[in-house]
Parts: C-alpha cells; sequence; structure tokens
C-alpha cells in the first residue's frame, strides 16, 4: 500500500459556487500532511468530503486502495479514517474517559443483547475497553481528569481528548481541523510532540493547521489552497518560498474577519 | 455506594413493603404509579437516552395493553401466554413505524409521532376487524393463572408490576454499561460527532425505539390485567404527553428524575383529587416553572460513569510537570 488517501480531481459546490476545485491530495502511511490557506479557502469542506459529512460532486477519494467517495460518515470512520473538528465537538457533559469510549465503539464486539444482559464475552470486551481508554488517558496526560466533564476543560485539554477519542479506533488515517488553534505556546509544543508520536505509529495525519511554524516545522508535505484550488504543493522548505503563497497570503490579508464559512 | 445506588435502594424497599401500609383505594394507585413508571423509564430509553422526540409513547403501552386483552378475550389465550406477543407486537410496530422517520430531525419527528397517536386511537375506536371494540374498548380480561393459582388479589397484581419495574430498572442499568446505552448518548450529546466515531446513528435511534417499545409493551399488559378491561383513552395523544412530560419534569437519563416526574405527574394529581378539575391549573403551572428554573429536569442526569479503578487513577494521579 503506497498511499493510505488519495484524493484525485475533486471538486465541491454549494449552489454553484466552487468550494473545492480539482484537488488532488495523495498521503503515505505515517505522514504529516499539511493543508494550508487563508480563511475560506476550503480546507474544512476537503476535509468534510474525505470523512463523509459531504459528497464531493467530481472526482474520487480511495482510502488504502477502495473507493469512499460519497460513503456515509460512519462507514467511512469504521473503515479507520478518524477526525477532530476545528470547533471542538465534545460530548460536554459527559467525562473525559466516557468520551474517549466514543472512539472505540467500532472496535468493540459487543452484540445487542449486551444492552440487556452482561455475559462473560460483554465483561471481556468492556475490561479490554477501558483498558484502551486507560492508555490513552495516560499518553496524552489525562488520567488525573478521567471522570471530569469535557466542557469544564481547558481548550488544550479538549483538544487532546478529542484527539484521544480518534485514535481510540485505532485509526490508519488521523485528519486533524485546526488542532493548535486556541493553545497558548506550551500547549502547542506539546501538542507538536504528540502528533509526531502518533505518526511513528505509522498513521496518516492530514492536518489543516494556522499556526505556520507548527504547520513547517512538522508536515513532510504540504499543499496550499486558495479559493478551493490548489496553489503550491511541496515540502514546507519549497512551499514557504513559493511565491504564489507569499501573493495569496499577503493578498488575503483583507478577507481574515470574513472566518471560515465552510465548517457547518 | 453511590447517590443514584442509595435512591434506587430506598425506593425499592419502600415499594416492596407499600402494600401492606395503605388500603385498597391506595394499592389501585400504586399499582398504577409502577405501571406508569416503567413506561415512563422505558420512554427515558427513547427521549432521555436517544433524545428522539417520541410523541406517541402511548402507542406501544396500548399495543401490549390491547394484545393482552385480545388474545384472551377472542381468543381465549391465557394471559401469561399473552405477554410474550405483548413484547413482540410493540416491537414490530415500533420499527414499522419509526424506521421510515427515524432521519428526521427532533422536530419534524415529533410531529409524525402525534400523527401516529392519533390515527392509533382511531384505530381503536372504531373497532378495527371487530377486534378492539371500538369506543368502549374491551372488557372481561381473565385472572393471571400461574401453575394452577389464580392470582387475582389487587396485591398480587402490585407485585407482577413491581417486578416489572425491578427488571426494567436492571435493564436500564445495563444498558447503562453498554456499547449500545452508550453510542444512545453520543448521538444525543452531538450526531455529527457520534456518527464522526462510527456510530450508525438511525440503527442505534431504532435500537432504543424497538427496546423501549418492548417494555412498554408488557407494561401496557398489566395495565390490562389492573383494570380487567382497556379501552381508547388509555392510550390517547395525551397519555403520551405525560409520558413525554415526565421524562422531561423529572430529569431525562435519571432515575430518580423519573421516579420523581412519574409521582407529581400522576400521584400528586390523585392526592389532590378534593380540588376537582382546578388542581391541574396547578399542575400546568408546575411544568411551566420546572422548564423555566430547571430546564434539566428536577433531577438532572450525572455521568462519569467510568470503571472504579480509573475513578481511584484519577484522584490519585498528578499531572506530569506540576510535581516538580
Amino acid at each position: 500500500m503506497k498511499y493510505v488517501l488519495e484524493i484525485d480531481n475533486v471538486s465541491k459546490f454549494f449552489h454553484g459556487l466552487v468550494a473545492i476545485d480539482d484537488l488532488t491530495i495523495k498521503v503515505k502511511p505515517g505522514q504529516i500532511y499539511g493543508i494550508i490557506g487563508p480563511n475560506g479557502a476550503g480546507k474544512t469542506t476537503l476535509f468534510n468530503c474525505v470523512t463523509g459529512i459531504y459528497t464531493p460532486e467530481k472526482g474520487t477519494i480511495k482510502y488504502k486502495g477502495e473507493d469512499i467517495t460519497g460513503m456515509q460518515a460512519h462507514k467511512i470512520a469504521q473503515k479507520g479514517v478518524l477526525r477532530t473538528f476545528q470547533n471542538i465537538r465534545l460530548f460536554k457533559d459527559m467525562s473525559v474517559a466516557e468520551n474517549i469510549m466514543a472512539g472505540y465503539h467500532t472496535k468493540s464486539k459487543q452484540k445487542w443483547y449486551h444492552a440487556i444482559i452482561h455475559t462473560s464475552a460483554y465483561r471481556k470486551d468492556e475490561q479490554k475497553a477501558w483498558k484502551k481508554v486507560d492508555e490513552l488517558m495516560e499518553f496524552f496526560n489525562l488520567s488525573h481528569l478521567a471522570t471530569t466533564a469535557t466542557g469544564d476543560l481547558s481548550y488544550g485539554n479538549q483538544r487532546k481528548v478529542e484527539m484521544a477519542r480518534a485514535l481510540a479506533a485505532n485509526p490508519e488515517l488521523l485528519i486533524l481541523d485546526e488542532p493548535a488553534a486556541g493553545l497558548n505556546e506550551n500547549e502547542t509544543i506539546e501538542l507538536t510532540n504528540i502528533i509526531r508520536k502518533i505518526s511513528q505509529m505509522d498513521i496518516g495525519i492530514m492536518m489543516i493547521e494556522h499556526d505556520m511554524e507548527m504547520v513547517m516545522n512538522l508536515s513532510d508535505y504540504i499543499t496550499v489552497i486558495n479559493f478551493g484550488k490548489e496553489i503550491s504543493q511541496g515540502k514546507p522548505s519549497f512551499v514557504q518560498s513559493d511565491p504564489k503563497v507569499i501573493e495569496a497570503y499577503i493578498g488575503s490579508d483583507d478577507d481574515d474577519e470574513e472566518g471560515e464559512q465552510d465548517d457547518k | 455506594m453511590n447517590k443514584t445506588t442509595l435512591i434506587a435502594t430506598i425506593f425499592i424497599l419502600v415499594m416492596a413493603i407499600f402494600p401492606f401500609t395503605v388500603d385498597s383505594a391506595w394499592l389501585s394507585i400504586g399499582i398504577t404509579f409502577l405501571v406508569f413508571a416503567t413506561v415512563a423509564f422505558s420512554q427515558d430509553i427513547i427521549l432521555g437516552r436517544a433524545g428522539v422526540f417520541n410523541m406517541g409513547h402511548a402507542i406501544f403501552f396500548g399495543i401490549g395493553a390491547y394484545t393482552t386483552a385480545i388474545l384472551n378475550v377472542h381468543f381465549g389465550l391465557e394471559i401469561i401466554t399473552t405477554i410474550p406477543f405483548a413484547i413482540i407486537f410493540p416491537i414490530i410496530i415500533a420499527i414499522v413505524l419509526a424506521g421510515p422517520i427515524i432521519h428526521l430531525r427532533g422536530d419534524y419527528l415529533l410531529v409524525a409521532t402525534i400523527g401516529f397517536n392519533i390515527i392509533f386511537e382511531q384505530v381503536l375506536s372504531n373497532d378495527l376487524f371487530g377486534l378492539t371494540g371500538g369506543p368502549n374498548g374491551i372488557f372481561g380480561i381473565d385472572v393471571v393463572r400461574v401453575f394452577g393459582y389464580e392470582l387475582w388479589s389487587d396485591t398480587a397484581i402490585y407485585y407482577m408490576a413491581f417486578g416489572l419495574l425491578l427488571i426494567t430498572l436492571l435493564i436500564i442499568r445495563n444498558l447503562d454499561n453498554s456499547r449500545y446505552g452508550r453510542a444512545l448518548y453520543y448521538i444525543n450529546k452531538d450526531e455529527i460527532a457520534a456518527k464522526s466515531m462510527g456510530i450508525n446513528i438511525p440503527y442505534y435511534k431504532l435500537f432504543a425505539f424497538a427496546l423501549g417499545a418492548a417494555i412498554a409493551g408488557v407494561a401496557g399488559s398489566i395495565f390490562a390485567i389492573q383494570y380487567s378491561a382497556v379501552s381508547p383513552e388509555s392510550f390517547s395523544f395525551m397519555q403520551s404527553v405525560m409520558f413525554f412530560a415526565i421524562v422531561l419534569v423529572g430529569g431525562s437519563a435519571s432515575l430518580p428524575g423519573v421516579i420523581i416526574g412519574t409521582f407529581v405527574m400522576f400521584v400528586l394529581p390523585e392526592l389532590f383529587t378534593e380540588f376537582k378539575e382546578s388542581r391541574y391549573l396547578i399542575f400546568g403551572a408546575a411544568m411551566v416553572l420546572t422548564m423555566v428554573l430547571r430546564p434539566n429536569g428536577v433531577w438532572p442526569a450525572t455521568f462519569g460513569n467510568i470503571p472504579k479503578y480509573l475513578k481511584e487513577k484519577a484522584l490519585k494521579a498528578k499531572p506530569k510537570g506540576e510535581t516538580e
């Protein structure tokens, strides 16, 4: 398997307006792939197409060689494509441990009757599940917050819980939508280390991020998008010095206040 | 012992000795209280856990009751043999009715279920196939016979209802600690996050419907046994409104909440019968006030249903870096 994800000539329109235009992106296992671009460029729309929230009008998306274009979101997740959200979607009243448990849903072997009668197979599965949750809380340094409702956590910890929840599903492709948004410097450094460790587990990572220092530092490969179109692609050092990228960023200063409109 | 277990234990002990402390009128209210509490708990699986705005729960309660009545009166089946049918029929109807509308958003689904309940009432009142007995319903339901014993006394029926409530509480406890039960909570809290974790939302919502309908069906069966009669008005849209309100007023997915809700919505009106219809004025106002002052119900649910060792670890563990 050469690529964990192949996005081929994908386009998505909203009411006739182009949100993403003929994008081609290929992610290898264990690779950290950065997607950058000014606000409203279509980055989150692209992620929503990959995870099945939207269906693209043109092109194909393949996961491990299998066509997943237009597949339902839960089926794509069951295959091993897991994500986090730009505006954090945790189950706020529920504890950290319960939130991470949600990611284990696809791995659990429990049948419908285990909801009514608890058998020994149930107990085995349940133990295994909580052990996984325990391990992930250790990995993310969240053990002391196991019982805390996620709504009461700091921004940084909420981002970590979201990532832990996605990892509980043993994904082969992890999609991070602005993981460092709202974090302070220390939290960003901690997160950078965590993301690097995750990629070492041979998990492909696709990441949208506005923190340029972090993206350039972490990514193996980058695609720059503006108005839904790819304007540059390559290693961080190449992208950084590409005049088209510099122009897009400087020229887009006026649009900054409009905010991402494609996250619905 | 945590708070919920303590409350459950006290509640169960009080209800276990209740028949020995009251007269027959109150015993009858006690039976109906247990039956309504069971139905409310089954509605709580659909509404409180899965978060599906089901405003037609009296349908499943009614199908259970009418199944027992029809099979016993028209087909001569023993009451006890009608009970499996009073479980299966509501499940089938739940899946057939809810299946096509399960993808609808909360408010649309609510209206659709109201429609179903109104149709259901009409079907019962119009004596479908000469089986449902029209507006007066069906009379003369037999007594329960088990191994040659006739269980006709109200005390015996009380303990049947009590047994059913205990089984229901056990099922709910098991549900809450299972993959299926947790999936319902995740769906309720955030559908997009839930499906991004691989949860098949319509499937789990239908599961909640089927389980809730099954429990409500058995409760209906006991309701039919208690009054040895069934009639359409017991399963009207207004009855569904009551089950809906019990869950929201008491507190969604909260055991004490549903018990308090059933007590407030059913037992309190019985206590104040001397005030006649004017008492409902107070109840209406009380419902409005509860929703304004305590939007999550009188006794909201608490989360943190995780293994003990993780809780203990959380207490002991200090975040790395803070100790240095």
